[in-house]
């Protein structure tokens, strides 16, 4: 399965990029929860179990992965459903299996699973364009997961799905007058959506991202205090372990939604231009997996799992920033999250896996 | 040829996602620079302003004692219960769990807040000053269990009076600060400030200068560590010139008889106040962690008028004491000789009207020394006829009987002897001639407070030379005591003369050791010379309308004025008591302070007060009318 000069192509310095990143969260997570707490050393533990999952997403030939998918795909969404009825709760939502050392959140697997399954099907398909058809059984294929997540409720994750169905359809040829269809009825929807679709508290965030101010002690507490943060940090940064705004808690979940506000904090400027460096150029050398990749399949599998991972890094990294609605959005490969980091680690190794088969039969 | 238009598709589409991509990626780095390095400073403070405190250190006020270096005034500590709203998520529920807890009314708690709601929500509200231990004990243990986490227990060191009431109007008391005093004391809201008597007087040297802690806090506010502290200095201690025994003497004499009234004893050469009191009093332990309404209302209230300091507020006709007055100023203006004799058949008449003596008979050939000492009106009729209202008025002014004493307390009110200028401003009338003779006796339009009385006798006592009342002696800033050195006198120094002086001295001895009206100030050995006086509530014409009414307010007020030793006066002074008809009560009162200042001056046991005869059983009536002149 696994052939010896196979192991020449992995792509090391990307596998360096991803790892840089995850001994940054190690060190943030590590300062923000003061010391080796519990927290860290479960991070600790789910980086370990992502590096296996990696090395066994990239061992597995991604085309018998994705001739499985159907399979695959129905798995997960019994796993959802499953999780609706007997998943754990907290915090008010049901996204949890109780696995006893661990919470498995399958959520953050199904992004993963949908990649995998909308690649195979626009990425096998010989027609040169994308017919209505086929449009529309992907957006199916998304739907399904994305409402069940939905209902959990975790619409933050469930909205890290549509990345994954636009940018797969994009690359596979959805004709651009659809994109900018899809842009109009975005603009003209929002308020419509905002107004009878959104909850009283996501209503709330948003308007209280337009103006933080009005209620500064609620809603826009936490906009406010990511600002401060992120601004108190300086150039230089106060210091490993120095922040006072994570540390003293005035930052809430700063190990997790908001982990790059504390390292913004404790180490500047510089830390945060490093930071960004690092998944910059990461997603850029993924990008290269896709443009190298040997089929439809690879570069599809590859732009799936990354247009997800790269629309939660750029949101999370914005709304550390006080600049987005505050969502329960983490940023992979940083903010604590066991589940998060295996399903990232292992979406890695199928990019890993595209790129190193580029050349095989 | 499909793949590869399908390819280059793929490449295109991939750079328009790079480019995105890369867009994205530059905007952020922007926005953190624009935050970090535009924006820093603002944020910079910002977090400052999160996480550090500075709080407030309480300096405990001076320590005051009285002139023997007995306490007067110290400190305890006491704890302060407060609401600090910043950290607050629902300030309903911190109002309704905290006086559960305290066990005291939520509308209370609440009134305070609402009064303090526009303040910065960093500032603790004190909701509940003084708390006993078991609120204290309640408080800490829920703030520990995240219950009340707004809410804060601060030891404050607080103001204790332990004698109470006792020279109350004197010390003084505290409060919080109003708003003027922020901007004339130079301090912050919440700050305690002295607002009476000594303790406004010389808040300055007493407040001491409060120190600060600068703290870091968490996002519940409980304090992490400390950054910096700056321990609070504690305000200077004072001595007072008041002696405490003497004091107490005097207060314990009105309130054995049940007399309101005020005495002011003076050091004559110095003029250091060595008692002062004003009687009914208060407890100024009420005020000192913040009075409540309801006693605040009460003493406003009250009939008695306690919060008045009658020793510089109250003003009184002097009745026949102004005869010392009369009797210098017509030796000093050379219209008389001591041995100057007037007929007394009971009265005389000037100006087509007769003005009674108050002895029927009349005193027969009396010279000064006698008039003095039996009080004879038709002898200081006649003199003051000769000196006119308007020497008359020279005279109080340079003894000190009219206008200011100076005395270092606030809201002292001036003391009046008229005189034809004064009448012309006050009433745009003329002097009639007859008013001087009323005058001359100490009735008519005089209103002279305690504090005057006694500066008058003791510039008596001293032959001349008015000195300014004062209460501070010494104060101490750290290195010992320094001695206070009084201010010069703005009043020009003068002599009387020699004969003057004996004449005087010797009358008031007269009256007190010979056959005059104040026999009660008797004081063996010891040479007590003094006056009484009789201040009138109502006219006579008043009284014949109240005749029959048993209204014990109606009845007159007495003063007695008196220096000791006649020859060298070691202290003089005015005591005066309300509606005790005679002077002859304040003599008594007098008497108990001169034997307590011998006793002590001579190390020797303080005196007892003997215990005073049953009250009357029935108010006693209002005297037939007298007509004019009826003093003693």
């Amino acid at each position: 399965m696994f052939e010896r000069r196979l192991y020449h192509h992995i792509d090391w310095i990307l596998i360096g990029a991803v790892l840089a990143i995850c001994a940054i969260s190690l060190a943030m997570i590590y300062s923000t929860t003061g010391g080796a707490s519990r927290v860290y050393t479960t991070q600790v533990y789910a980086l370990g179990l992502g590096l296996i999952a990696m090395a066994i997403a990239l061992s597995v030939d991604y085309r018998s992965l994705a001739d499985k998918s159907h399979w695959i795909y129905l798995a997960m969404m019994i796993l959802l459903v499953g999780v609706l009825f007997f998943g754990s709760v907290r915090g008010g939502s049901r996204r949890w299996i109780d696995l006893g050392f661990f919470n498995l959140q399958p959520s953050e697997f199904a992004k993963t699973v949908l990649a995998l399954t909308l690649a195979k099907m626009l990425g096998e398909e010989r027609r040169p364009a994308l017919t209505n058809n086929d449009l529309f059984i992907a957006a199916s294929l998304t739907a399904v997961p994305f409402l069940i997540i939905a209902r959990q409720p975790d619409l933050g994750t469930a909205v890290t799905l549509l990345p994954i169905l636009l940018v797969v359809a994009y690359v596979a040829g959805m004709p651009m007058k659809y994109i900018y269809a899809m842009m109009i009825v975005a603009v003209l929807a929002a308020p419509v959506a905002y107004k009878f679709a959104l909850q009283d508290y996501q209503r709330e965030r948003i308007s209280t991202f337009l103006d933080p101010a009005q209620d500064p002690k609620g809603a826009g507490y936490q906009q406010i205090q990511a600002r401060i943060t992120v601004g108190s940090g300086g150039t230089w940064g106060k210091g490993f372990m120095q922040g006072t705004q994570g540390q003293l808690r005035f930052l809430p979940v700063a190990h997790n939604d908001f982990i790059f506000s504390v390292l913004a904090e404790e180490q500047g400027l510089i830390g945060v231009l490093v930071a960004l460096g690092l998944y910059f150029f990461v997603i850029m050398r993924a990008l290269d997996a896709a443009r190298l990749a040997k089929d439809r399949l690879g570069a599809y599998l590859v732009l799936g799992v990354l247009s997800s991972f790269t629309f939660q890094v750029i949101y999370n990294i914005t709304m550390s920033a006080g600049l987005a609605p505050v969502k329960g959005l983490t940023l992979p490969l940083m903010s604590y999250g066991g589940s998060s980091m295996i399903a990232t680690l292992a979406s890695f190794g199928l990019i890993l896996n595209v790129r190193m088969r580029r050349f095989t039969n | 040829m499909a793949i590869a238009e399908d390819r280059r598709r793929l490449t295109h589409r991939l750079t328009v996602l790079r480019v995105a991509i890369g867009v994205a990626f530059v905007m952020l780095a922007c926005g953190f620079w624009f935050f970090q390095v535009v924006e820093h400073a603002q944020f910079k403070e910002m977090a400052e302003n999160n996480h550090q405190r500075t709080l407030t250190l309480r300096a405990p006020r001076g320590i005051i004692y009285d002139r023997t270096g007995k306490l007067l005034v110290e400190n305890r500590n006491s704890f302060n219960i407060s609401i600090v709203r910043e950290h607050t998520k629902d300030l309903d529920r911190t109002i309704r769990v905290l006086a559960r807890v305290a066990e005291v009314e939520e509308k209370i708690v609440r009134e305070i807040v609402d009064r303090h709601r526009r303040e910065p929500s960093y500032r603790p509200i004190v909701v509940l000053p003084d708390a006993t231990l078991a609120q204290v004990a309640a408080v800490t243990a829920r703030r520990l269990d995240f219950e009340l986490p707004d809410v804060i227990v601060q030891e404050v060191p607080t103001r204790q009076y332990p004698d109470q009431d006792m020279a109350a109007h004197l010390i003084g008391y505290v409060g919080e600060a109003s708003e003027d005093q922020m901007q004339s004391d130079g301090v912050t809201t919440g700050s305690i400030v002295g607002q009476f008597g000594v303790e406004r007087v010389y808040n300055k040297l007493l407040m001491g200068e409060d120190g600060a802690k600068r703290v870091v806090v968490n996002s519940v506010g409980r304090e992490m560590r400390t950054l910096e502290e700056v321990p609070p200095q504690q305000g200077r201690r004072v001595q007072l010139t008041v002696n405490y025994a003497m004091q107490k003497a005097a207060e314990d004499a009105f309130r054995a008889y049940a007399y309101n009234g005020s005495a002011v004893v003076l050091e004559p050469k110095t003029g250091e106040v060595l008692v002062l009191t004003s009687m009914p009093a208060f407890d100024p332990n009420d005020f000192a962690t913040g009075i409540d309404r309801a006693t605040w209302n009460a003493l406003n209230t009250d009939k008695l008028r306690p919060l008045q300091n009658r020793a510089i507020q109250g003003r009184y006709q002097p009745g026949s004491t102004f005869k010392i007055v009369v009797a210098t100023a017509a030796l000093e203006e050379g219209l008389i000789t001591p041995e100057r004799t007037v007929y007394c058949p009971g009265g005389a008449t000037f100006y087509g009207r007769f003005f009674k003596c108050h002895l029927a008979g009349g005193h027969g050939n009396v010279d000064l020394r006698h008039a003095i000492e039996k009080s004879c009106n038709t002898y200081f009729y006649t003199v003051g006829n000769m000196l006119g209202v308007d020497k008359m008025y020279k005279w109080s002014e340079k003894l000190g009987l009219a206008l200011k004493s100076g005395v270092d307390l606030p809201n002292e009110v001036e003391s009046i002897v008229p005189s034809t200028e004064w009448k012309h401003k006050k009433y745009n009338e003329r002097w009639y001639p007859g008013e001087t003779i009323s005058v001359a006796i100490g009735q008519g339009q005089l209103s002279v407070t305690p504090m005057s009385m006694a500066v008058m006798i003791s510039t008596v006592a001293n032959g001349g030379t008015r000195v300014v009342p004062r209460l501070v002696k010494a104060y101490d800033e750290g290195k010992g005591w320094v001695p206070v050195t009084p201010p010069p006198s703005p009043f020009a120094p003068f002599l009387m003369k020699p004969e003057t002086v004996a004449a005087v001295r010797d009358g008031l001895w007269l009256a007190v050791n010979g056959q005059g009206t104040a026999g009660r100030g008797r004081v063996a050995g010891r040479d007590v010379a003094g006056k009484t006086g009789t201040a009138q509530v109502i006219s006579n014409q008043g009284k014949e309308r109240a005749r029959g009414k048993t209204d014990q307010d109606l009845r007159d007020h007495g003063w007695f004025v008196f220096m000791v030793p006649k020859d060298n006066p070691e202290i003089a002074g005015a005591v005066f008591a309300e509606h005790a008809e005679h002077g002859y009560f304040s003599a008594t009162v007098a008497k108990h302070i001169i034997e307590t200042y011998f006793a002590q001056r001579d190390g020797l046991p303080l005196p007892v007060l003997t215990p005073p005869p049953p009250p009357a059983a029935t108010p006693v009536r209002v005297a037939a009318v007298t007509g004019p002149g009826g003093t003693d």
